[in-house]
């Protein structure tokens, strides 16, 4: 089922956008290029696909996307090829989720060991009432206070980013619901009779439920990740930060949907990767959890007597 | 000992009636401020020099929030604001709540076919960033009819597999369609067992946090758009051009921080605004507490 849906997310996507395209009033081609600003409407539909209707225009579009062709730019960068614009955001939109995800799972990685105390819940519930977007104002006007508003190179392009990650990792929830959700999965866990017994045995809770909760731990792994890349438009947008999220925001806000089909099925194109990462990482848990791999005595912690 | 533990509850129920007071008298606030917010933003009457003579004035200099850059009030903007907000956010969260309703409602009349269609919809719909599928959501409504309902419902959507997910696992927590059969062996009739022991005494607590974040979502939602927006000096997707979000607030508020612009006060009634809703959330969550 995952797998499936991960094949026919990046499908899905573009195809959805397509419909929506040819639902609009009026004719796309005049959408694309409104006939007072261009011309050559003919011309443009004929290179484009977009004079035999919605299905030829999206069998096109996808042949070539295979291909890495998504067609130039309308408006965001007129003229500009889209996979030009695309190859020079997705890096910076990948370190900033990348960098965002590393507090995320540090933290969920000592709460998950009891090393955080529990009394931080309410810290990180706090943090995570705030909207991304007030967290990444005040960012932004630290930075352009510090540095001058056309400041893009050197230490602050990289406070932006290290801003962004930190916005991203704190903002709506993420931190808490990260740090909450990990424990609360071990919590449940290790309530089972199995690891009371293997409790008595002297063998590790941690080591034992690992591998039970681990497909959970993955699913929500995989929901922050999606959240993070949500955020990221926010983000970048407020921090001038020229990643992914950024582009399909202009694309979306100028009407450029070459740029909008890009960048959306650049999106369904991590996301699907991100599924196939979870089914592959449940059937080799699934795989391992049936070798029944012993648990190593020193591992544990002393059981009272 | 039994005295002591009874009084613990009555406190904590105290505690969640005065909770739920909050809740109700802030989303009343809200409504009553859409009601009487003005169509359009009234500048001060009078000539230029008195403009400029009313403009970027202090709360205390002008009663309640100061004035903008143009002498106009700082009340309109959260009026108008609120008018945006406030109905789409509910009808949001009611959306939700109805559809988390749905699901455990289902899952304890053992209707099968509800998980496996949830689960293709979380599968697909819940695969991608939802603020991708907002903006291309976004990107179809006709410019002319540009409003927060579309968005907000949509969010509504994206957010709704999660809250019936909580909500049919809460059912079966409870027993799913043995506990139906049981209150049914005590004769209580159909609405009684759904209505009454499912939804207000089990699922109530679900329902109201989920639909209390979804409305609180929804309102951040805007303003972050609208910011958006409002940073690339284009019109919001979320309202006419006649309106003014209370991302407006926020921005103003920015310029003062980064250009020296005297709109402090605009920024602190923002965040005001932010933390009202976000306390108004809260204090929903607080009153629904399961015990």
């Amino acid at each position: 089922m995952r797998i499936i849906a991960a094949v026919l997310l990046p499908l899905i996507v573009p195809f959805v956008i397509t419909e929506i395209l040819w639902a609009l009033p009026g004719d796309p081609i005049d959408i694309m290029c409104p006939p007072g600003l261009c011309t050559g409407q003919a011309q443009m539909a004929q290179r484009l696909c977009m004079a035999d209707g919605a299905w030829h225009f999206y069998s096109c579009w996808l042949s070539h996307a295979v291909e890495l062709d998504f067609g130039r730019s309308l408006r965001v960068a007129q003229g500009e090829h889209v996979w030009v614009l695309l190859r020079e955001s997705l890096p910076t939109t990948a370190a900033l989720v990348g960098a965002s995800l590393l507090p995320v799972f540090v933290l969920s990685s000592l709460a998950s060991a009891n090393l955080l105390p529990r009394a931080l819940d309410y810290l990180w519930q706090a943090v995570g009432l705030v909207p991304s977007v007030i967290l990444s104002l005040l960012a932004a006007a630290y930075i352009t206070i510090s540095y001058g508003a056309g400041s893009g190179d050197g230490v602050p392009a990289m406070l932006r980013l290290g801003f962004g990650a930190l916005v991203l990792a704190c903002a709506d929830g993420t931190l808490a619901g990260a740090v909450i959700g990990t424990r609360s999965v071990f919590d449940e866990e290790i309530k089972a009779r199995y690891i009371q017994i293997a409790m008595l045995r002297g063998e590790s809770t941690f080591l034992n439920a690992l591998p039970n909760v681990t497909p959970a731990l993955i699913g929500q792994f995989r929901g922050r990740v999606l959240h993070i890349m949500s955020g990221a438009v926010i983000v970048e947008v407020v921090l001038d930060i020229s990643g992914l999220g950024d582009l399909l925001w202009d694309g979306t806000l100028l009407q450029d949907f070459p740029v909008v089909l890009a960048a959306a099925f650049a999106f369904s194109l991590m996301s699907g990767a991100l599924l196939l990462v979870q089914a592959v990482a449940e059937v080799a848990v699934e795989m391992h959890i049936r070798r029944a791999p012993a648990v190593p005595h020193d591992a544990g912690e002393a059981v009272p007597a | 000992m039994s005295t002591q533990v009874v009084g613990a509850v009555e406190r904590a129920q105290r505690i969640k009636t005065l909770w739920l007071i909050a809740g109700i008298v802030l989303l009343g606030g809200l409504a009553l401020a859409s009601w009487i917010a003005p169509e359009n933003l009234s500048p001060p009457p009078g000539s230029f020099k008195e403009r400029m003579a009313a403009s970027y004035l202090l709360p205390w200099q002008r009663w309640p929030f100061g004035t903008d850059g143009m002498g106009i009030g700082l009340l309109e903007y959260a009026l108008q604001g609120a008018r945006i907000v406030t109905f789409p956010a509910v009808v949001a969260g009611l959306l939700v709540s109805s559809l988390a309703t749905l699901s455990g409602l289902s899952r304890c009349a053992d209707i099968g076919w509800t998980d496996r269609a949830l689960q293709v919809f979380t599968e697909l719909v819940g695969a991608l960033p939802r603020l991708v599928v907002i903006l291309v959501v976004a990107l179809a409504v006709p410019r002319e009819w540009r409003s927060l309902y579309p968005i907000g419902i949509a969010w509504a959507l994206l957010a709704a597999p999660g809250a019936m997910d909580e909500a049919a696992a809460t059912a079966e927590r409870l027993g799913g369609a043995r506990f139906v059969e049981a209150l049914r062996a005590h004769g209580f009739d159909a609405v009684r067992i759904y209505v009454y022991h499912i939804v207000w005494l089990n699922l109530r607590s679900v329902l109201v946090r989920q639909g209390a974040e979804v409305m609180m979502q929804v309102v951040f939602l805007e303003i972050a758009m609208s910011y958006l927006a409002a940073a690339r000096n284009e019109p919001s997707f979320t309202h006419g051009d006649n309106l003014h979000s209370w991302a407006s607030l926020l921005y103003d508020g920015y310029t003062s921080l980064v250009g020296g612009v005297p709109m402090y006060h605009a920024l602190g009634l923002g965040l005001g605004l932010v933390f009202v809703v976000a306390f108004m959330a809260q204090a929903f969550r607080m009153s629904a507490r399961a015990r």
